[in-house]
């Protein structure tokens, strides 16, 4: 291994997590400012594939909470149940109710829409990131 | 102004089906980006283009005034991510053909139309 | 035990036939109970497809009623003989079972007063002609009858159906009885014309008119008891009981008579002609049924009260006559073992039943006094004389009626009479009685109607009456006088005899004439079938050609033309845009998207055109960046970025595989086709989009997200509200499919990971 590929491989670790916090950060403030699921989610592909290229595709998989495609399923079923509670406030499906929690002085506003967003993070992350890596591995691997 | 950006549009598009009308797998899939691409300008554009103010709403009004218009943007946003998927998978298939029959012109791909096999159906025709 | 089970469901399935052949007996019993006791014209509606003003609706009148008697009453006797006909057939229960949907479809037919409905039913009666006539699928004769009984039909019933929405369109309804009541909106348009041509194809393709006759014998093809049942009895007349049904409204149109009694007389006589090629008992009585279709055309198409008496009487007749000869051509075959007249000589000593009914019917045919064929010959010369038909139809008439005389002699003396002198394997034995009783009682209503004709006069008076409304109906009476006729009678039937005597030099005389064969509509028939494949494949080779670029610039041509076809027919106005002022950072994103489009055109490596497509992705993100899209601008960057990395690694993989020989281009650069094709389709989408730039701007949309979205989501990013919240289902729709394309993805990948091929 030469040395400066052992410089990118620790320039790499260290930089991935914040390229991942800084994707929730754009995840969380996309309700406001540009940002959101879509885009944080794409985010965090670009770090996973940047992560794949340093090192190999299977370790950027690991670095994924969840496995690709378990990932991209749990994004879509969390946006599908972001929209239950309204059902139960009896709102059309997909309505998000807001909610404020004191917390001693502290007021702090939370929503289901909050949880779509989340799942489309995680879908995206999961689908487009899943497809990309497998694609890289295979390729590796094979040809 | 907005002739620019017209341009740019039909250059893209212009482009993209240059390209996808190639015999070469690759400069299709190219060609697929870039007329999706300019597919995307085209409905951008049409949601008007005279302001540089991102539709944020400020902190202080409760409204948006005098900002790019959303819809357009919400639309193209789902769109770039959608064909984004759309041309992984397309790589993915030429991938798949070119490991397959060993080519990437498209026309030695023959396994959807093979030659005729009876004699009622006339002969494929012959490769240029 | 396997064994065991198959012997149960063989002792099952004949309880299961003799279930279902009781269906028709029971709707008869209750048809004639009704009959009695409430008044015609029965009407009920019941709603189907109310948008398109469609519903049952329910009209049954004498005719109708005619109709269902026969249909239930031949019905109940065709069951009964196909139970003897097909015993211990293994597909017996599939023909009861077409044969209750045909019997259904029929009285679907016959009893409807929409137009659509009566289609439906019609096209259904068609299609399971089709299944009955190949019920021997096995046999590749059986199949192409079939499939030119439905080609024939099916082809008629689509003009039928043209016809049905031209007349429902004008008339401006599809109700039967509505039309006839004010029919002169149809009579007063010019489009009548067109009306009556689409008709008379359905109707004549129905009841095998010429030139569409030749499907018929074809069909015999069939099992016995279908030919007597749908080839002689119920379907064929489907096409007559239309234009029965419809002569109140047209009647007095000239065109429709002469085309009637011209189309009628034509077929009787070209039938009557062909009767006497064929050995086939089966075929000769499906050519002497085209004759009297063709008569029943012919009668239908004459003005008159004694017309519409003589087509419901002949109506009548014939169903008591034919359908026992057929059955007689059914116990021929099952009792000797075949249906050629030469084969067949002195059966009355082995079969005296058969016999029996074959002459009673023959005497019918022949319209013998006493019989009700006589009843209705009678009813037609009287309808000729009132009618003042030309000289011409009349000789064709008396022709026609020679010819069924001698087709009556052969049934029943040639077959039956005289001496078996042929050699045969086995003895001819005597039909089963379910076979037996049926023809007969046939027979012996033929006889009863024959003696005493009065007895129906209620039913044929109201039949008529619904052909020719102004008709009295009390007043019929069908008691004949003996005397005038009596002479005619007995020319034809000497004339018949001749012919019937010299049958075989006639055969043999008109067998050296083939040229009918060559030139006759069912050679058209068989060219068109041959060619058809031909320019199938032919078509389907120049549109089909595999070759990739091709469809795609077919499509885009296609889409193309219709564009500017759509654009000069809306016709907008053909403004320029308003001008605004986006500064330097616009203008100079647009320049990097343009350097990237045109450079791609013309770069070869696979890898600089993908730097190159790139640029062009990262000029848009700068356009969004600087036209207020900064969530576009970050998408389409992330984007970009992943999609350039992604695909230079697998582009340096490939290179590595060197698929294929870099040195030979595989085509030149510039293409001027595709380049024209490509520039010309960017013109047509750049000129829409300005013209769209320029309308004004419809701000609704915009201005509810611009206002609800602080109030009611509680959010300022505007985009990405519309995304997670006003439109929050058509994202998770848009997740759903990016999961569904890793899904999608992994199969493809696995088996690149295997080299499987």
């Amino acid at each position: 291994m030469t040395s400066r590929a052992h410089i990118a491989e620790v320039f790499m670790r260290g930089l991935y997590p914040v390229l991942i916090i800084a994707s929730f950060w754009m995840l969380l403030r996309g309700h406001n400012a540009p940002g959101g699921g879509f885009i944080a989610g794409l985010m965090a592909v670009a770090a996973s594939s940047a992560y794949a290229l340093i090192f190999n595709s299977s370790k950027a998989s690991k670095k994924m909470p969840l496995l690709p495609a378990r990932l991209s399923v749990s994004g879509v079923l969390v946006a599908l149940a972001s929209g239950l509670p309204a059902v139960f406030q009896g709102l059309p499906y997909l309505s998000h109710p807001w909610w404020t929690l004191s917390l001693g002085g502290f007021k702090l506003s939370l929503s289901t829409v909050m949880l779509f967003d989340l799942g489309v993070y995680l879908a995206v992350w999961g689908a487009i990131g899943g497809i990309c890596l497998h694609l890289i591995e295979t390729i590796e691997e094979n040809l | 102004m907005i002739w620019a950006v017209l341009i740019a549009t039909g250059t893209v598009v212009a482009t993209g089906i240059y390209l996808a009308l190639s015999r070469d797998l690759f400069r299709c899939l190219i060609g697929l980006a870039l007329l999706g691409n300019g597919i995307n300008l085209v409905l951008f554009s049409s949601g008007r283009l005279n302001t540089q103010v991102p539709p944020i709403i400020k902190q202080a009004e409760t409204t948006l005034h005098n900002a790019a218009n959303a819809l357009p943007q919400a639309l193209v946003l789902t769109a770039i991510v959608i064909s984004f998927a759309l041309l992984c998978f397309s790589l993915v298939l030429a991938v798949r053909i070119i490991q397959l029959s060993g080519n990437d012109d498209i026309l030695a791909i023959r396994q959807a139309e093979p030659p005729a096999t009876d004699s009622i159906k006339p002969a494929l025709e012959e490769e240029p | 035990m396997g064994r065991l089970s198959n012997n149960c469901k063989e002792a099952r399935a004949p309880l299961a036939n003799v279930f279902i052949s009781c269906v028709p007996s029971l709707l008869f019993l209750g048809l004639i109970l009704s009959l009695y006791h409430v008044p015609l014209p029965w009407t009920f509606v019941l709603p189907w497809v109310p948008s398109l003003n469609v519903d049952l609706d329910v009209y049954i009148d004498g005719l109708s009623a005619q109709f269902l008697l026969l249909i239930t009453g031949i019905g109940s006797l065709v069951f009964f003989y196909a139970r003897g006909y097909l015993a211990g057939h293994p597909k017996a229960k599939r023909l009861f079972i077409l044969l209750v949907l045909f019997l259904f479809a029929m009285i679907g037919a016959v009893v409807s007063d929409n137009l659509l409905v009566l289609f439906v039913f019609w096209e259904l009666t068609s299609v399971l002609s089709f299944l009955l006539v190949g019920f021997n699928h096995e046999d590749v004769g059986s199949r192409k009858s079939a499939q030119q009984a439905i080609l024939v039909t099916g082809v008629g019933g689509l003009f039928l159906l043209a016809g049905f929405i031209l007349l429902g369109e004008i008339a401006g309804t599809y109700s039967i009885q509505a039309f006839l009541h004010s029919p002169s909106v149809l009579i007063n348009d010019s489009r009548l014309g067109v009306v009556l041509v689409l008709i008379f194809v359905g109707a004549f393709t129905k009841s095998a008119q010429f030139p569409f006759h030749f499907w018929l014998p074809n069909a015999m093809a069939a099992p016995t008891p279908v030919s007597a049942y749908l080839h002689s009895a119920t379907m064929v007349k489907l096409g007559i009981y239309l234009l029965a049904r419809l002569d109140t409204a047209f009647s007095d149109i000239i065109f429709w008579e002469y085309a009637l009694v011209g189309t009628g007389t034509l077929t009787a006589v070209f039938a009557a002609v062909q009767t006497v090629y064929e050995r086939d008992l089966k075929r000769i009585l499906a050519w002497s049924t085209i004759a009297t279709l063709g008569t029943l055309v012919m009668l239908v198409g004459l003005p008159g009260h004694g017309a519409a008496l003589a087509t419901v009487a002949l109506f009548f007749a014939h169903a008591l006559y034919k359908a026992p000869l057929f059955f007689v051509a059914g116990n021929l075959d099952h009792g000797a073992g075949t249906r050629e007249i030469d084969k067949l000589t002195g059966m009355r000593h082995y079969m005296p039943w058969t016999a029996t009914a074959a002459l009673v019917a023959a005497l019918s045919m022949a319209g013998l006094p006493l019989t009700f064929g006589f009843v209705a010959k009678d009813a037609i010369s009287f309808a000729k004389a009132q009618a003042e038909v030309l000289h011409l139809v009349s000789y064709a008439t008396v022709f026609v009626n020679v010819v069924s005389v001698a087709v009556a002699a052969i049934a029943a003396i040639h077959i039956f009479w005289g001496h078996d002198t042929i050699p045969r394997k086995s003895h001819p034995h005597e039909a089963p009685a379910s076979m037996i009783i049926p023809p007969l009682m046939l027979v012996l209503c033929g006889i009863v109607f024959g003696l005493a004709p009065t007895l129906i006069d209620p039913l044929l008076g109201a039949a008529a009456k619904a052909m020719s409304p102004e008709f009295d109906a009390t007043t019929v009476n069908m008691a004949y006088d003996l005397a005038p006729v009596i002479e005619v009678t007995l020319g034809t039937i000497a004339l018949g005899l001749l012919v019937y005597l010299r049958w075989d030099w006639l055969h043999e005389r008109l067998s050296r004439i083939t040229f009918l064969e060559k030139v006759g509509p069912e050679g058209w028939y068989l060219a068109i079938m041959d060619t058809l494949p031909v320019i199938a494949a032919r078509l389907t080779r120049i549109v089909q050609h595999g070759i990739l670029p091709r469809y795609l610039m077919t499509m885009l041509v296609t889409v193309a033309v219709l564009l500017l076809v759509l654009l000069t027919a809306a016709d907008p106005p053909w403004l320029w845009p308003p001008s605004t002022n986006l500064g330097v950072p616009v203008a100079s994103a647009s320049l990097l998207i343009i350097v990237g489009g045109l450079a791609a055109c013309f770069v070869r490596d696979h890898l600089v055109l993908l730097l190159v497509g790139g640029l062009v992705g990262f000029g848009s993100a700068v356009l969004f960046m600087f036209t207020g899209a900064p969530d576009l601008a970050l998408t389409q960057f992330f984007v970009e970025t992943v999609f350039v990395v992604v695909v230079a690694t697998v582009l340096v993989k490939l290179r590595r595989l060197k698929i294929r020989d870099r040195q030979v281009p595989l085509e030149p650069l510039i293409r001027p086709l595709d380049l024209f094709v490509a520039m010309a389709f960017s013109l047509i989408v750049v000129v829409l989009t300005l013209l769209v730039s320029a309308l004004p701007f419809d701000a609704q949309l915009t201005d509810f997200y611009a206002t609800r979205s602080l109030a009611e989501a509680h959010g300022r990013n505007v985009v990405n509200l519309i995304l997670v919240d006003f439109r929050a289902l058509d994202t998770l729709g848009e997740i759903s499919v990016l999961f569904f394309s890793l899904i999608a993805v992994l199969p493809l990948l696995k088996r690149i990971g295997d080299k499987r091929p």
